[in-house]
């Protein structure tokens, strides 16, 4: 085996770039997990206004790999990595791209509706936020806490997901607006 | 795009159906509308008894601490009397709905609300 010659792993600019942004929302998912919740599973999400602005400045993939890269990055950070709270984070980043990336490639039919602006990260965030809770408490149904009283969180979750999703989506367009001043 | 503007119309009627669908969770998941018919009573490893909830009545439930006495009103099923130390199983309060639990562990009883058609004998954690 030749031991001379270092392994090269040949980046691009747009690793670096997803790299830089996933790194980011790292930063945003750990301040976050330091702080306390008032009701367990209710937080913020602010590390998800990072995968919105990525979603609008470098479309949709882009917003995939820096939001996977932040739940397996964020968990080993945290500790939390092949636990439960892992798997709904998991759950969640997944079902909220789903819904985002349907939504992101909807927006051109939109327009074409009547709707000139198609949906914005306001929208985009309360269909992301609303998608993260539903496919977590799914999971958590399917794989946690396999009994039919889980569902009665759902009303209080969806609520908190309405509230941060709106929150989010709006710090994602102030965002958006200084970083494309002309637009 | 409007430099100014934070949402677009379709962010705002997105916003309105959720904010409209809100309160159908609401009444959905809490509102009464999944009353429990009959309730399932398990004592340590024996076989669930199953009481039906519409027919006002109390019983006494034997276990390994003493008797645990178990009251249906109206519907409605819980525990009054049991011979455990803190009584976490009394002030359960009143069960109705579909899927309401409450225990008494000390003396290995517990009471889950389930629907005619139980979907699974047990449940191993």
């Amino acid at each position: 085996m030749n031991t001379s010659k270092p392994l090269h792993l040949r980046t691009s600019r747009d690793d670096h770039r997803i790299a830089a942004l996933a790194a980011l929302a790292i930063a945003i998912h750990l301040i976050e997990a330091a702080l306390p919740s008032p009701i367990p599973g209710v937080k913020p999400g602010l590390a998800n206004v990072i995968t919105l602005v990525v979603l609008f400045m470098y479309g949709w993939r882009d917003a995939a790999w820096v939001s996977l890269l932040r739940v397996f990055a964020g968990s080993l950070l945290v500790g939390s990595f092949l636990t439960p709270t892992f798997v709904l984070s998991l759950a969640g980043a997944c079902s909220s791209l789903a819904i985002l990336g349907l939504a992101w490639h909807m927006n051109p039919l939109l327009q074409r509706l009547g709707l000139k602006q198609g949906l914005g990260p306001v929208g985009l965030s309360v269909l992301g936020a609303c998608a993260h809770m539903t496919g977590q408490i799914i999971t958590a149904r399917l794989l946690i806490i396999p009994h039919d009283g889980l569902f009665h969180l759902l009303p209080l979750l969806i609520t908190a997901a309405v509230l941060f999703g709106i929150v989010s989506g709006i710090i994602t367009q102030l965002i958006l607006i200084q970083l494309r001043p002309n637009q | 795009m409007n430099k100014t503007s934070i949402v677009t119309r379709a962010d705002i009627i997105i916003i309105s159906i959720a904010i409209l669908i809100l309160p159908w969770l609401y009444l959905h998941f809490w509102g009464d509308g999944s009353q429990g018919e009959i309730a399932r009573i398990q004592v340590a490893n024996q076989t669930p008894r199953l009481i039906p909830l519409h027919r006002s009545q109390r019983y006494p439930i034997d276990g390994p601490l003493g008797t645990s006495i178990i009251e249906v009103q109206n519907g409605r099923i819980r525990f009054i009397e049991s011979p455990c130390r803190n009584k976490l199983c009394i002030h359960s309060g009143w069960l109705q709905r579909d899927a309401e639990f409450a225990a008494c562990l000390p003396n290995l009883i517990s009471i889950t609300i389930a629907g005619r058609n139980p979907r699974f004998d047990s449940i191993n954690f």
